[in-house]
């Protein structure tokens, strides 16, 4: 039976009531309770049929139209990249290449400064998002991963989803490409959750300060200095 | 969780549409739209800005689409919760709050409908059936119950500004969302 006071917290839960903390609290508790994970879903249901109670509208054929045309555009996106994926290089071609564009880069030194001056000027113009994509290594086809690189403060955030627990004695570990190394950067270990998801900081073991793409490679448990293991998941900025 | 016939196809949906399939995402879009615009324009009160927003969230409805649990919720659980999750940061980024609690309890100015010749006759029985049947479940609660679980699902009024506007102990408004959601659960099940 669950008492009134958590059974009051599951129903603010399911509608979007509780404050980060209590959420936070309120999920711990969610985690080793069935019965009240069994609760949180009969309330949420309940609360999206209240979304019934407006009055109704029908949206104009065109936002269909849109909404088909964005989809049909990312959807591109999407198999382009995959189809991309397939010529993913090996380590050290990649590192060739991230050696090459910084060449390129040392050659456009003025439109580096410039650039930097406007990321000075504003915050979020240093914010690099790359996107993390199954590579042919993979047997996880629907594993995705998102990472948010600050390279001012050399630091980041990584988003995954449906990456499945690693298996006993293996870890997840996040890479860094850079063109000034000529290994891939160790950037800490990911340890998913039940889901298979993990949102985690991370800051690379060593300055980088081009980094040109983010991977994720199954390892031995603890993490390795150097890549051994296949790489899951790799993306450009 | 057991599932209706309605709720296993679109279970299979979101399956197809996790693959990539937007033929999938069309009969999704086609069988959701309505009631997902109808909840944000209630809660937006504005029709120009519910169309954004609605192509926003079928926009992230395909993007999510891999990281939907059919264990957790049904489809139209899932796809309300994501539509007043967008709705809310809507307003709040609008800073329109103030404006739509004066307006809580009544609709505001009409709203002219749309036609559309997307959704099917079906699809709008289907509907129009669901809703039927929850406005019928929901006027079995009692009207304080009512009141404070109106107040937080369509006006992104926190438990404390609901017992604030409605002057009751935060206690009793708990209580009443908490009472009011489970008795609509279980009247859904009997109407």
């Amino acid at each position: 039976m669950i008492p009134e006071e958590q059974q009051d917290q599951a129903a603010l839960y399911a509608l979007g009531l509780l404050s980060v903390d209590e959420v936070a609290a309120f999920e711990t508790q969610l985690r080793s309770n069935e019965e009240l994970r069994v609760l949180v879903s009969e309330l949420k249901a309940a609360a999206a049929d209240v979304s019934m109670l407006a009055p109704p509208h029908t949206p104009p054929p065109q936002i269909r139209d849109r909404v088909l045309q964005e989809v049909a555009l990312i959807r591109q996106a999407e198999a382009s990249r995959i189809t991309s994926r397939g010529a993913w290089l090996p380590w050290a071609i990649a590192a060739a290449l991230a050696l090459f564009c910084g060449w390129l880069a040392l050659d456009h030194a003025r439109l580096s400064r410039e650039l930097a001056e406007v990321r000075t000027r504003d915050p979020l113009a240093q914010t690099t998002v790359y996107v993390l994509a199954p590579t042919a290594q993979s047997d996880q086809p629907g594993a995705r991963a998102t990472v948010t690189w600050l390279k001012s403060k050399q630091t980041g955030l990584i988003k995954v989803t449906n990456l499945p627990n690693p298996g006993p004695a293996r870890d997840y570990q996040l890479w860094a490409v850079d063109a000034n190394h000529k290994d891939p950067v160790s950037a800490g270990l990911i340890k998913v959750d039940a889901n298979g998801t993990a949102e985690v900081r991370f800051r690379p073991a060593e300055e980088t300060s081009q980094v040109k793409a983010f991977a994720i490679s199954l390892e031995r448990e603890g993490g390795v200095a150097k890549a051994e293991g296949p790489i899951l998941l790799a993306g450009t900025g | 969780m057991e599932q209706t016939t309605q709720q296993a196809a679109d279970s299979e949906l979101m399956a197809r549409i996790s693959a990539g399939d937007q033929g999938a995402f069309r009969a999704l879009y086609d069988r959701l739209s309505g009631p997902l615009y109808s909840l944000v324009c209630k809660m937006l009160g504005d029709v120009a800005e519910a169309q954004e927003v609605l192509q926003d969230v079928f926009v992230q409805i395909w993007r999510r689409a891999p990281t939907y649990d059919a264990g957790q919720s049904t489809v139209f659980t899932w796809a309300v919760l994501q539509t007043r999750s967008r709705t809310i940061d809507r307003l709040r980024a609008r800073g329109r709050r103030a404006r739509i609690v004066a307006g809580s309890l009544d609709e505001g100015e009409p709203m002219l409908p749309h036609a559309s010749t997307a959704v099917t006759a079906a699809d709008h029985v289907v509907m129009n059936d669901e809703a039927s049947r929850v406005r019928t479940a929901f006027k079995t609660l009692p009207e304080d119950q009512r009141e404070a679980i109106e107040l937080a699902f369509f006006n992104d009024l926190t438990h404390h500004q609901i017992a604030e506007q409605l002057q009751q102990p935060l206690g009793t408004i708990k209580a009443r969302i908490r009472r009011g959601l489970l008795k609509l659960r279980e009247q859904m099940q009997t109407v």
